[in-house]
């Protein structure tokens, strides 16, 4: 009884934190798109929010466990919260109708390219890269020799 | 209080429907139970079979997409966590990063040319390949709708995790930095998921590679959507 009423304190303890964090989270970006609002800036709140997030935890002004679990939640719950501007499209529906087909094609032959364009890209400048350093790595110890 | 009632049930089946599909697939590991598939079809067609206004499933479900900006903001987690990675490999993955954007404007600009889809729509269909939060921020500047864009952004996802596998097969891709810096760079999300079921390098490339594509998205739109007036 004991040791099920410590696990529920436990698993409460763990969902405050996750409570607060995203709370911090939503009240920052709150913030950084009051700021960017004020300044008309035109790098939206939320990517500034995010610039200023990575420099505090670089020069370790704020711990990574500070925000880790609310973080970790929002981006692995990411799709819930696009969900309701997706079921808004069935006010477009007469024209996704119409253009429904037309719409599958074109995206298919854009992602092909991304995708095969991007890997073939990456995979050469990948192998470049790693020529250069087995040649530098065969040089020194040539030199070294 | 009926339209209360009606959105209070909206808010549930929307909750509902996305933690559902997510045990699923933790279960069956089979793509069309991924929540990124099955979620959507769900919710979307209670919506469309009970016929529900959208006004009503509006009223409580609007706090969900209010969160996409913090999550915007906790990017910068991985990011730092991930900053061995970075390092080691600057160059590979600041060129993937660019020539994912540069493909991923140019190849929808170029194709929606040769249709005559209404600009609404071949608008919205411009930054499909950034992840959510970023798409919408950035498809104002091209004059796409934001509630198409989730949903072209969603669709695009999906793609990207069915054609991956053939596609790398037919190009004779190998490497861990190419498979995830181009899953990444076209399918957004739902291609870091594919790249993680292929290996942990390759599914944390593919993230980081989403993150930064997202960012320059958003900071090059302007400048892109100058570019095509």
């Amino acid at each position: 009884m004991l040791s099920l009423f410590t696990g529920h304190s436990a698993f409460l303890k763990c969902k405050t934190t996750l409570i607060i964090q995203v709370s911090g989270l939503c009240f920052f970006a709150w913030l950084c798109q009051w700021v960017a609002y004020s300044v008309h800036s035109i790098i939206p709140g939320s990517v500034i929010g995010l610039g200023v997030l990575l420099i505090l935890l670089s020069c370790r002004w704020i711990p990574e466990k500070v925000v880790k679990q609310g973080s970790s939640w929002l981006i692995g719950d990411l799709l819930l919260f696009f969900i309701p501007p997706v079921v808004a499209i069935t006010k477009y529906e007469s024209l996704l109708e119409s253009y429904g087909a037309e719409l599958i094609v074109c995206m298919l032959l854009a992602s092909a390219s991304v995708l095969v364009g991007t890997a073939f890209i990456v995979d050469k400048l990948f192998k470049f890269e790693r020529k250069q350093r087995l040649n530098s790595i065969s040089l020194q110890r040539s030199l070294l020799k | 209080m009926n339209g209360s009632l009606l959105g209070i049930f909206c808010l549930l089946l929307t909750l509902a429907g996305y933690y559902i599909s997510k045990r699923l697939y933790l279960r069956q590991q089979r793509i069309w139970f991924a929540p990124i598939i099955l979620a959507p079809t769900i919710i979307l067609s209670t919506v469309v079979i009970f016929q529900i206004p959208l006004v009503d499933y509006f009223q409580f479900t609007h706090w969900l997409p209010a969160l996409l900006a913090p999550a915007t903001i906790a990017f910068a987690v991985p990011i730092y966590r991930e900053r061995a990675l970075i390092k080691r490999y600057p160059l590979t993955i600041s060129v993937g990063v660019l020539s994912g954007l540069c493909l991923g404007v140019g190849s929808s600009w170029l194709i929606i040319h040769f249709t005559n889809m209404p600009s609404e729509l071949s608008h919205s269909l411009i930054v499909r390949s950034v992840s959510t939060p970023f798409a919408i921020e950035a498809t104002g500047a091209f004059g796409g709708i934001p509630e198409l864009t989730a949903m072209l952004v969603l669709v695009t996802g999906i793609m990207g995790m069915l054609i991956c596998e053939p596609l790398f097969k037919a190009a004779n891709i190998k490497s861990s930095l190419a498979r995830g810096i181009s899953l990444g760079a076209s399918a957004h999300g739902a291609g870091a998921a594919k790249a993680n079921q292929m290996g942990r390098e390759e599914g944390v490339i593919a993230s980081l590679t989403m993150i930064f594509t997202g960012i320059a998205m958003v900071i090059t739109a302007p400048l892109f959507a100058l570019l095509f007036n």
